[in-house]
């Protein structure tokens, strides 16, 4: 199935989206498109929806009801059943990378082995192929030297590095962000961020939950506003940041700032 | 006291019965492994039916004692003309009883994998059996392997139970010489000692891989 806006280049289509945890409506008739090479930031309150968003983006939560649109192919199509599902679901997910908050490597394989474990075991790539592929984004994150740690020795910093490196890995169209910032020492912010804004200046599409206004401000096409599993209010960085219209975000923009005091 | 005579002349023969205890435990532990994975699988399948089936398999092991269940595969099965010997049926017993206690084992290993680890590996595309068989089981065994180490010492014990079923292992030939020299504490003190000596090397070697595991890590 292919989607009504299949024309427009849209990397990302949302429509009436919802989803329930039981009677706790998280997200209500989210509307939402991310265009190819478009990065688009995330904001808002604590417990508003975002990560519950990002990860119907790939399925890790399942709507409750709504399309979604991963280049004009959907997501949940409930015309797939079982093994029919999972590889139409991998398929999407080969190509919809995502950077989690507490990183997620796995502990039992070095550096390496973690960017190269995909590549070689979802997309059949050779190992050599996979591991000079590796080799060349770990250098890219900044990491080459760390190929053959175990994640359990390197800094958060340099975990978050070699997660964005895994996922770049299976050479993915888009790139989600959930808070990949957020569990690190203030000091090892910096060189996650300037990774992930490298990536967008390389024209890659990125959905960024984040709490770094500063990096929504600078590197950010789109700012979208989240509260109470509604977006409120979304635009430009300057638009949004300078000139909010929604009493909402206003208040949270002042809440933000006087936080960062 | 203790006739060291007896102990010197009669040792050697002991220590050949222990090569076939320790034949028994190694493929009992071997199978005992592979019947435990795979129940820990079905109890945590998605499908109710398999779930079903672990469960059974699990609960029937570990609610009737070993010595019934031996006596039911050596004695009973033939019966229902299945008949598979001594060393079979004591190698199956002891492989299913085992087995049920893995199973509950590995079980809490595959749940102690945070549940990050899985989202991780189905967000790069993994199917859930490669999921699981390479990103979550790694690490669930290694959380498992003390208490899998564990089960294997009482597997090692467990074994001279077979010696009710003619299998002229450790216990059998102590309990046979007693038979011919009337030395009933000189016989089972060794053969308690060989048995010490096995569990306590099983250890010993299972205390090594868990250092080597945590090093790994670091
Ligand atoms: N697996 C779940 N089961 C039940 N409720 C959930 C689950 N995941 C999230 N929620 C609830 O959904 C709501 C939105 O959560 P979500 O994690 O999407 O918020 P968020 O905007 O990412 O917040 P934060 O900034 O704290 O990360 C919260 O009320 C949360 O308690
Ligand atoms: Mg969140």
């Amino acid at each position: 199935m292919s989607s009504p806006d299949a024309e427009s280049m849209q990397m990302i289509e949302i429509h009436n989206l919802k989803k329930n945890f039981g009677d706790n409506e998280v997200l209500k008739n989210i509307h939402f498109n991310v265009k190819k090479s478009e990065v688009v930031a995330i904001i808002g309150p604590s417990g508003s929806g975002k990560s519950t968003l990002l990860r119907c983006v790939n399925h890790l939560e399942e709507p409750t009801s709504g399309e979604i649109y991963v280049e004009g192919v959907l997501l949940n199509d409930k015309s797939l059943k079982g093994r029919a599902f999972q590889r139409h679901l991998n398929q999407i997910r080969t190509k919809v990378g995502m950077v989690f908050q507490q990183f997620n490597l796995f502990p039992h394989m070095t550096a390496l082995e973690n960017v190269m474990e995909a590549p070689v075991n979802v997309l059949k790539e050779t190992k050599a192929d996979a591991e000079k592929t590796a080799r060349e984004l770990l250098d890219k994150v900044g990491i080459a030297e760390k190929a053959d740690s175990y994640p359990g020795t390197l800094s958060g910093g340099q975990k978050q590095r070699v997660a964005i490196a895994r996922a770049l890995a299976m050479n993915p169209d888009v790139m989600l962000f959930d808070e990949a910032t957020s569990a690190l020492d203030p000091e090892l912010v910096g060189e996650v961020l300037r990774v992930m804004e490298n990536l967008a200046k390389e024209g890659m599409t990125m959905l960024v939950v984040t709490h770094e206004m500063g990096f929504a401000d600078r590197v950010a096409d789109r700012v979208v506003f989240m509260a109470d599993g509604y977006i409120v209010e979304e635009g430009t960085p300057a638009e949004l940041f300078r000139n909010p219209k929604n009493e909402r975000t206003q208040k949270f923009l002042a809440d933000v700032a006087h936080a960062d005091v | 006291m203790l006739d060291w005579g007896t102990i010197v002349h009669y040792f050697p023969f002991l220590l050949k019965a222990t090569l076939l205890t320790l034949k028994i435990s190694l493929i009992s532990l071997l199978f005992g492994f592979l019947f435990g994975l795979v129940a820990a699988l079905l109890k945590l399948s998605p499908n109710g039916l398999l779930r079903l089936i672990g469960g059974f398999y699990v609960w029937i092991i570990r609610s009737t004692p070993l010595l019934v269940q031996l006596f039911l595969i050596y004695f009973g099965l033939p019966q229902l003309g299945i008949d598979l010997g001594p060393f079979m049926s004591g190698v199956l017993a002891l492989a299913l009883n085992t087995g049920a206690y893995n199973a509950e084992t590995i079980r809490g290993g595959i749940i102690s994998v945070p549940s990050g680890q899985l989202e991780a590996a189905r967000s790069l595309g993994m199917g859930p059996a490669l999921a699981m068989r390479r990103i979550v089981l790694p690490q669930a065994i290694r959380v498992a392997i003390p208490a899998l180490g564990n089960n294997f010492v009482i597997l090692i014990k467990d074994t001279s139970l077979v010696s009710t079923i003619t299998l002229v292992e450790l216990t059998l030939t102590a309990q046979r010489l007693i038979g011919s020299t009337y030395k009933p504490f000189e016989m089972y003190l060794m053969a308690a000692f060989l048995y010490a000596i096995l569990t306590t090397t099983t250890s010993v070697l299972l205390g090594k891989l868990e250092t080597r595991i945590a090093v790994e890590r670091r």
